[in-house]
């Protein structure tokens, strides 16, 4: 008789969404263990993707297989590996560093480009074109585009001066803040509060979406046996 | 070994960087992220080590509730060698991921929902100011103009007006506000990091 892989797929789901869900009473057994067997699956499959995809085809098989310039260009990073696996024990730690220093060296320029090229950039750039009335076709389209515009122009600037945390002593010693920035700081806490609520409620919704996904499951997952 | 560490984070990251604004440096920049990227997996293996570890001390010394460390264990290896032995792609390893993984992941999503509910009324409980009630005025537009009844569908002035210029405006200039700051955060921490006035790689 061959293995049904779908009816055992679904029956796991069900036992693993039913101790998820037991969270709903307060934290107990039956949710740590799902919770644990989770994190263990969870670790075990990205260790497994980390070997399959990475590892061995960019590191391990060159090595054995390729030709010798490519040896040569992995040797540098398994050297770094090597380096890597002396962070395991507290004794070997500190040898272990410069693998480190590496990647945070490479993380910090990448993180740095990515802010400017892929987000300083394009959002200045996306709040000035707010302003480009060569598409609007009428004069209600430009007054329309340039109050939405000006709008989004005093969010944006009200919100950056809500993060300038510069002040400077008054007579009786106490830091203050420059007073317009202190007004726009005010102004920019309600921009930020709408755009907080509007994300809770994005986030809100998805949750909700999901919860009707998981009970629609289970309920198929029973009736399916009716 | 704090100036090896110093050197190979300033130089390599200076490189990579560079490779932002020099063309001829872009195949070197992109060498360069791929040994990273390399290194960056063998941290997640020695991650998951270090996760064994802890757990298997755990079990050693017997500590209170280190039968759901034993659990954590058993269902870890026991992936692991099933995802080396088959690969990550192999029917039996996507029936792991979609008779554990999904599931737990799409079932703590819908908690969340509960959750933030919970968390919304408390904040209306405890902190009564202009903000929390503007915060909780904002999700309530937003989940109501969001309804569509079923005889009406979206309801005009609200589903096609009043939404989009909420979310699409007045959100839309917070949200790139909190962005801009944000990406002005990551590139002074980055340039930090860079200039070796932070050294989170260890050496003071």
């Amino acid at each position: 008789m061959p293995i049904n892989l779908d009816l055992i797929t679904g029956a796991f789901a069900f036992f693993f969404t039913v101790l998820i869900f037991s969270y709903l009473l307060g934290d107990n057994p039956l949710f740590r263990i799902g919770s644990y067997i989770f994190v263990g699956v969870t670790a075990g499959y990205v260790a497994s993707v980390a070997m399959w995809q990475v590892v061995y085809p960019r590191l391990i098989y060159p090595l054995v297989y390729g030709a010798s310039t490519d040896k040569l260009l992995v040797f540098f990073p398994l050297l770094l590996a090597g380096f890597l696996f002396l962070k395991i024990s507290p004794r070997t730690s500190h040898l272990g560093s410069p693998a480190m220093a590496y990647v945070v060296g490479v993380s910090a320029a990448v993180t740095v480009g990515g802010a400017v090229i892929g987000t300083i950039l394009p959002q200045t750039w996306a709040t000035i074109n707010l302003f480009d009335m060569q598409t609007s076709q009428s004069w209600l389209d430009v007054i329309e585009s340039a109050g939405n515009g000006i709008i989004i122009l005093i969010a944006l600037v009200a919100t950056l001066s809500y993060f300038h945390f510069g002040a400077r002593p008054t007579a009786d010693g106490a830091p203050r803040r420059f007073v317009p920035i202190e007004w726009l700081a005010w102004l920019g806490r309600i921009f930020i509060a709408v755009t907080l609520g509007t994300l809770f409620a994005g986030v809100l919704l998805a949750s909700l979406t999901a919860l009707i996904e998981r009970v629609s499951s289970l309920y198929l997952f029973i009736s399916s046996f009716f | 070994m704090k100036y090896v560490s110093a050197f190979f984070a300033i130089a390599f990251g200076l490189l990579v960087l560079a490779g932002y604004f020099v063309p001829a440096l872009e195949p070197l920049q992109a060498l360069l992220i791929s040994w990273a990227g390399i290194l960056l997996a063998v941290a997640s293996l020695i991650g998951v080590f270090n996760l064994i570890t802890v757990h298997g001390e755990k079990i050693r010394s017997r500590e209170k509730n280190s039968g759901y460390s034993s659990l954590l264990l058993v269902s870890l290896v026991l992936t692991f060698l099933l995802g080396l032995a088959l690969g990550p792609s192999h029917p039996v390893m996507q029936g792991v991921v979609e008779s554990v993984i999904l599931p737990v992941e799409a079932s703590l999503m819908a908690i969340l929902s509960v959750t933030l509910l919970y968390a919304a009324i408390r904040l209306l409980r405890r902190r009564v100011d202009v903000m929390s009630v503007i915060f909780l005025l904002t999700v309530l537009a937003v989940l109501v103009w969001s309804l569509a009844l079923p005889p009406y569908g979206e309801l005009a002035l609200f589903g096609n007006t009043l939404r989009p210029w909420l979310t699409q405006v007045l959100a839309l200039g917070g949200a790139r506000g909190i962005l801009i700051g944000v990406a002005l955060g990551a590139l002074t921490t980055g340039l930090r990091v860079l200039l070796a006035f932070d050294r989170p790689y260890g050496g003071k």
